[in-house]
């Protein structure tokens, strides 16, 4: 295993139980066990029944501690736990538990602004997400899209911009927010024809390659079937699977996204930081 | 060009629906971690693999790196996985299918393997890919699992076929592909009708004997890309001595399926001992073998008969126990038989009373007393089977029988006792494919099969990878006997021991050169006398080796040094 990873992947399990307010029973160079949440023994443990059950019968909830070892190495040799690794269904389950959670915000910009002064807060819509490009291969981008909801104004890699930014879930003393003019409906269509456009404009060799390799295993397939009067009934299946195999096609998918209150120049400052 | 885009819609209903009733949010810090999580499991580049990523405890030899790599990126998932035996066509297979269900192409999976296999590929996709493989067992299962691994005589069973065919399968794995080289099969018509976008067939022996089997096998996977059945005989079958149409033909067969030989792996095997025991037949035995050879030349009632006498000559060979089943038959399916008739078998059965010891098996006691470690002893009668365990059993030799028929959890249980609690496992032939038993080094071949292929395969099984000694076979053959001519032609003269069986492939697709069980038949069956049977061994012998000498010159042509050697 490799280390470097294997820390990451401490770190990343220490900041997501923290997060979902599970307490640290304790943690250590390669391990660390948890005391789940009702919440999170639901969404990691799959124990419906023993949930089902608690709920009809109405007892005490008893919610698991969860011990994880990151590096069997560096972790004391007599601890019982799931060995975690990029690849093992514990974490992968994490990663989907950590996007099913927070796929939807809303956030206001902790402004530094003082005198008693009132400071208005424009709306954002920001969207994360996925496109993948698939054919009988895949590749994916990551794109991190905002609008300003007052002006129309797009920003690239607005996620990265955000993280600049001191953000808080509760509207700060002394603001107020301005109300959107385009409302975040048909915000979310113009995030969506931009992307539409962009992609438009990208060089699609890539599809071009797939339809002429779908061509021609087509061909073989007419060939193959040629001379029977009937084409059976596997002809259509194998026409089928290899529209399912190559047709080139692009899905966009939203990681998350939500609503964002900055101030005017919140952009501007981080800029000039 | 333009491509179809497709806009998940689901997240935009719900955030619509949160804003109106002011929330729920979620946490900053979870949203940040979502974006971490995404940028690391985001795959940016169509090329190369991230499956070893995601394996720990698996570290895949390059060889089956370089398979998967091949199958993804230049053979859009359909391949014939065709690597010698032991060189890791399970892991080849789950590494493609790993980087496929990571990069979210594949999900819906089908993995049909022999009986004896099913619960070991569920338990190595688990334990070494982390991929929740379920060894089907109850009908529910092939709907509600993703991936599910079964054999495929279940499988191609009502109620289970109707549903698989209602399936999609984003891919379907086969393993022993070979079974499927004949297009008129049940099974053959069940994977055909199969809904699969990718497809890997594993095979070892992609050709046994006759190039229409990779036809077969091809025409599953991608049909038309051999042409359609009419051009391919056309074109091959009567022009197969021609090598320029066998080098396309090879050419386009390799698009589609990729063989390692041992010898290409840079892997340093263990070596294989093979050491034939010649065995001299009591006086008895050699009484009923003389016998039964004699029928031969007793008028023509034998030829109408469904035994040959060439069984009775090889059961002769390998236990009075195997005489005298096939004997008993004879005389319970004859209609009408003859007085005549019924005397000869009643005669045969007195010689078969009179053998009162086993040669064979006491040299096989006295071998297993010699290494004193475990044995497969491989036999191709069900009879000899159960002598030798009951044979064994007096010595105080635990053993334990393996037959392709056991179902499935009885076949991992003898494994299992084979493993922790027997000395000798004692195999039929129906027994040599699907088991792997890495943890033995020593196999008697009791009897000898007449096609090397499958002898390549009952040594497979323990000469894999994961062997750690040397692996020792012992080979018996009863002196002046049928079965030490068919030694002495396949695994003496031809030295088709040493040679990787690939070699024997392009032997026989060159040549039109038919079934090797019928030639064998032919010759050890239907000869009359010993001098025609030479003469027939030695025609057979010069096909193979100017088959050989062909294939030599050929390769000196292709290095270029045709001129000067």
């Amino acid at each position: 295993m490799n280390s470097v990873q294997q820390q990451e992947i401490q770190h990343f399990l220490e900041r997501y139980f923290h997060a979902n307010y599970c307490e640290m029973i304790e943690s250590g160079p390669g391990y660390l066990t948890v005391q789940l949440t009702i919440e999170l023994d639901k969404q990691l443990m799959n124990r419906p029944f023993y949930w089902h059950y608690l709920e009809k019968t109405g007892g005490i909830p008893n919610p698991l501690q969860l011990t994880m070892i990151t590096n069997p190495e560096a972790a004391p040799k007599a601890l019982k736990g799931e060995t975690i690794h990029f690849g093992s269904p514990r974490l992968h389950q994490i990663f989907e538990s950590t996007k099913k959670l927070a796929g939807y915000i809303r956030l206001y910009e902790k402004h530094k602004n003082t005198f008693g002064q009132q400071t208005p807060l424009r709306p954002w819509l920001g969207m994360n997400v996925r496109i993948s490009y698939q054919c009988d291969r895949k590749r994916d981008v990551f794109r991190s899209i905002g609008l300003q909801l007052i002006n129309g104004q797009m920003v690239e890699g607005f996620h990265d911009k955000l993280l600049e930014l001191e953000l808080t879930p509760k509207i700060p003393d002394y603001s107020f927010t301005l109300s959107p003019l385009i409302m975040p409906k048909s915000g979310m269509i113009r995030i969506q024809h931009f992307l539409q456009n962009e992609i438009d404009k990208e060089d699609h060799t890539w599809a071009e390659e797939a339809t002429a390799r779908w061509e021609k295993d087509l061909n073989l397939l007419e060939h193959f079937y040629k001379e029977m009067e009937e084409k059976e009934e596997s002809y259509e299946i194998e026409k089928t699977a290899l529209k399912e195999q190559y047709e080139p096609r692009i899905n966009i998918s939203i990681i998350n996204g939500g609503l964002f209150y900055l101030t005017e120049n919140a952009f501007q400052r981080s800029i000039v930081s | 060009m333009t491509v179809q885009i497709n806009f998940d819609s689901s997240w935009q209903n719900e955030f619509l629906h949160r804003i109106e009733e002011d929330g729920p949010w979620g946490s900053w810090e979870l949203y940040k971690l979502a974006i971490e999580v995404e940028n690391h499991t985001i795959i940016p580049e169509f090329e190369g693999l991230q499956a070893p990523k995601h394996l720990s405890s698996l570290i895949p030899l390059p060889h089956q790196l370089e398979v998967a790599k091949q199958v993804v990126e230049n053979m859009n998932g359909k391949a014939i996985l065709a690597d010698e035996v032991g060189l890791g066509k399970t892991i080849e297979a789950g590494l493609i299918l790993k980087e496929y269900m990571i990069r979210g192409l594949v999900k819906k999976v089908l993995i049909l393997v022999p009986a004896s296999l099913v619960t070991q590929w569920a338990i190595e996709l688990n334990s070494k890919f982390f991929i929740p493989a379920i060894a089907q067992r109850k009908s529910y299962v092939w709907e509600q699992c993703d991936v599910v691994v079964s054999s495929i005589d279940t499988a191609k069973r009502n109620p289970h076929k109707d549903i698989i065919y209602n399936q999609d399968y984003d891919l379907v794995i086969i393993d022993e592909a070979h079974k499927l080289k004949n297009n008129k099969t049940k099974n053959y018509e069940f994977v055909q009708k199969l809904k699969k976008k990718f497809c890997l067939l594993l095979t070892a022996t992609p050709i046994q004997n006759r190039i229409s089997e990779i036809f077969n096998l091809v025409s599953l996977l991608k049909p038309g890309h051999l042409g359609n059945e009419a051009d391919f005989y056309e074109k091959y079958q009567k022009d197969s001595r021609s090598l320029d149409d066998n080098e396309y033909l090879k050419e386009l067969v390799n698009k589609v399926m990729i063989r390692n030989r041992r010898a290409d792996t840079g892997i340093e095997w263990t070596k294989r001992n093979v050491e034939t025991l010649p065995i001299e037949f009591s006086k008895e035995e050699r009484e009923l073998y003389e016998a039964v050879t004699n029928l031969r030349g007793d008028g023509n009632w034998m030829s109408s008969s469904q035994f040959s006498v060439m069984t009775l000559q090889r059961e002769a060979c390998s236990s009075r126990e195997a005489v005298f089943f096939t004997l008993r038959n004879m005389l319970q399916k004859k209609e009408e038989p003859t007085k005549e008739y019924q005397d000869k078998i009643l005669y045969l059965i007195t010689k078969v009373e009179e053998v009162q010891k086993n040669a064979k098996a006491e040299k096989a006691l006295e071998l297993i007393k010699q290494i004193n470690d475990k044995v497969i002893i491989f036999t191709e009668y069900r009879a000899t089977q159960m002598y030798l365990q009951w044979f064994l059993k007096q010595h105080g030799i635990t053993s334990v029988p393996f037959r392709g028929g056991f179902r499935r959890g009885k076949k991992d249980w003898m494994r299992e006792l084979f493993q922790k609690n027997a000395q000798v496992l004692i195999a039929t032939e129906a027994g040599g494919e699907g088991i792997n038993l890495q943890f033995c080094n020593h196999i008697i071949n009791f009897d000898l099969p007449w096609n090397p292929m499958r002898l390549e395969q009952r040594i497979g099984r323990i000469h894999r990878l994961g062997q750690e000694k040397d692996v020792n076979i012992y080979n018996f053959a009863i002196k002046d006997t049928v079965e030490e001519h068919v030694l002495k032609l396949l695994y003496e003269k031809i030295h088709l021991f040493e040679k990787v069986i690939g070699d024997l492939d392009d032997i026989l697709t060159k040549l039109d050169f038919g079934n090797i069980d019928d030639h064998l038949i032919d010759i050890f069956g239907k000869s009359s006398s010993e001098g025609e049977m030479r003469i027939k061994m030695d025609n057979l012998t010069s096909m193979i080796q100017f088959a050989e000498e062909m294939k030599a010159g050929e390769q000196r042509a292709a290095t270029g040094n045709s001129a000067f050697s």
